[in-house]
């Protein structure tokens, strides 16, 4: 790692730090330093409550979302060699989304429902994306993806009979202890086996024969990249809902931060998606109390723009080609 | 090297090779010449095992080539494209270190000390640490050339490794391809350029709608029939002060 790249990292501990500290005081009552210290020897408090049962479940699951979403985003970004490559604009997502809500309806007695029917939903997008022609052509994967996107949304509305968009609905808000746990078991685990698979995102750097020549198994690593990526997003639409953008904008901006070194890249993506998630959420639910701000919503205020500067800016499309 | 009766066809299509047999000499720089389709790309897959033949064997150090594992076959044998595609930024040192990944696990970090020897071989010491995008097209072909060398290959496999070289890249490339040669490593490439083919190499193996029309030295092949019936244009070869002789092709005798 290179000293500027020891900066950031730096930089992004100290903003997670503060940003952890500025949550659990912030909301409905604020409530300060020495308040949170008094508050933590009262359990029978309502402020306790409202910090342990509320904000703090919270916040571990912004943190966990956010490090995955992004970690998730660098991973297809790595095996599909396309800088806007992230299960959220590929329809994986959606499609997660979809038979959890189906699952919902059909399925209702099955135990771990909404996960093992998001995997489902998950695996079946990405065998639509990689059976065609859209892996030999960037422009093509990211419209077919689109499609499936928008195929899984419309389902989605189709199903639950014309309500709002899913992706409105999802919101760290409510979220309970037993899902804090969920989530961080089943983050934890991918995103520390996405930590020691970092060398093999570097290693799709080459094109498939050269790979071949120096006896790399291709198909393999890539597949198993693309599960582990898949996994991850799919853990977190399963328990909070679809959250777009994450995986496109924080390894972007860690490539311009740390390099292009995946087993610098997918750390520093971790963190500062972690903090990108929970900032998000933080402004979303105390902007306007005591009505609040989606995570989502947020994300897509600020992802969206971020992206349509991304590709406008000419940046590099075939290939992350461009520093 | 060597091929027994190797023929390989192109699902679909009608460019392939036909019942190849011959040797590649070890220690030696042959070089695969012949038009255009006549099949000499395909020849440089099925010797990387890229494309494996329909019939036929291909066996290095006697033992027939899909006997190896792809690690072990890495080792033995290298490519140099003749473009290499990169879809993300690397660094000089990055690059190589990918060389050595055969004689490691595939998750192992591969020390510096590892390929100190062939940046400098390639002669990109001071630019260990440059990124790719940054290099001109010689400088890439050397990081190229660097991570096959990285493999300690004992055949190195060029596909018209001068296409986007300047002349003085073209000639230090040769230079270079003449000393591992020298030190034992067998050296097998293609050439567009036929002068250049003749004057580097010790085997010449002439290809044409893909079979081997002829293989031998560059002396035994320097015939003027041969070459003008092979590429179908008139070919001369005269005889240039301090060069040698100089194979050219003249206008249609009308």
């Amino acid at each position: 790692m290179t000293k500027h790249a020891g900066w950031w990292y730096g930089g992004v501990l100290t903003l997670l730090v503060v940003t952890i500290a500025v949550a659990l005081m912030a909301g409905t009552t604020w409530l300060g330093p020495g308040r949170l210290w008094t508050i933590a020897s009262q359990p029978a408090s309502r402020d306790f409550v409202t910090v342990f049962n509320l904000r703090l479940p919270r916040i571990v699951s912004s943190l966990i979302c956010g490090g995955s979403l992004a970690v998730a985003g660098a991973l297809f970004q790595a095996v599909f060699r396309n800088p806007i490559a992230d299960p959220s604009i590929l329809g994986i997502s959606s499609a997660a989304d979809f038979f959890k809500l189906g699952g919902a309806l059909l399925l209702p007695w099955l135990p771990g429902r909404n996960w093992v029917l998001a995997m489902i939903g998950g695996l079946v997008a990405l065998t639509i994306l990689t059976s065609g022609k859209a892996l030999r052509d960037p422009y093509r994967l990211i419209i077919v993806g689109v499609a499936l996107d928008a195929t899984f949304v419309g389902l989605a509305r189709l199903v639950s009979s014309g309500q709002a968009s899913q992706v409105m609905q999802s919101t760290f808000n409510a979220v309970t202890w037993s899902d804090t746990v969920a989530l961080l078991v089943l983050g934890l685990l991918g995103l520390v086996v996405a930590l020691l698979l970092a060398p093999w995102a570097n290693d799709l750097k080459l094109a498939d024969a050269a790979l071949q020549t120096i006896g790399v198994p291709v198909r393999v690593i890539r597949w198993i990249l693309l599960l582990l990526g898949m996994y991850l997003a799919v853990s977190v639409t399963a328990i909070v809902g679809t959250i777009p953008f994450v995986g496109i904008v924080i390894p972007n901006l860690a490539r311009r931060f740390v390099g292009h070194d995946y087993q610098t890249l997918i750390p520093f993506s971790m963190l500062a998606g972690a903090w990108l998630m929970l900032a998000a959420d933080t402004l979303g639910r105390t902007v306007i109390v005591p009505s609040e701000i989606s995570a989502a919503t947020m994300m897509a205020v600020i992802g969206g723009p971020f992206v349509i500067i991304l590709l406008q800016r000419g940046r590099g499309f075939h290939g992350i080609t461009t520093r | 090297m060597e091929l027994q009766h190797v023929s390989y066809q192109y699902p679909g299509q009608e460019n392939g090779v036909t019942d190849l047999s011959g040797t590649f000499p070890a220690g030696k720089i042959t070089t695969i010449i012949g038009p255009n389709g006549a099949g000499k790309s395909t020849l440089l897959k099925i010797l990387s095992r890229q494309a494996t033949p329909q019939s036929g064997t291909v066996t290095l150090a006697e033992r027939p080539l899909t006997a190896y594992t792809n690690k072990l076959l890495a080792q033995r044998i290298a490519v140099v494209s003749q473009r290499h595609e990169l879809y993300d930024d690397m660094t000089v040192a990055a690059v190589v270190k990918m060389g050595r990944l055969p004689y490691h696990g595939l998750l192992a970090t591969v020390p510096d000390e590892e390929v100190t020897d062939f940046l400098a071989q390639t002669g990109l010491t001071s630019l260990a640490d440059a990124h790719l995008d940054d290099l001109s097209g010689g400088q890439q072909q050397r990081v190229w050339l660097a991570m096959a060398l990285a493999q300690e290959p004992q055949v190195l496999l060029l596909d018209e490794p001068t296409t986007y070289l300047d002349v003085h890249y073209q000639q230090a490339l040769m230079t270079q391809l003449r000393q591992l040669a020298a030190a034992g490593m067998t050296v097998i490439q293609v050439l567009h350029d036929i002068n250049q083919a003749f004057t580097v190499s010790d085997w010449l193996w002439l290809l044409q709608d893909g079979r081997l029309v002829a293989a031998g030295t560059p002396s035994d092949l320097r015939q003027a029939p041969l070459l003008a019936k092979t590429f179908q244009t008139p070919i001369e070869i005269v005889d240039v002060p301090r060069l040698g002789p100089y194979i050219v092709q003249v206008p249609e005798a009308t």
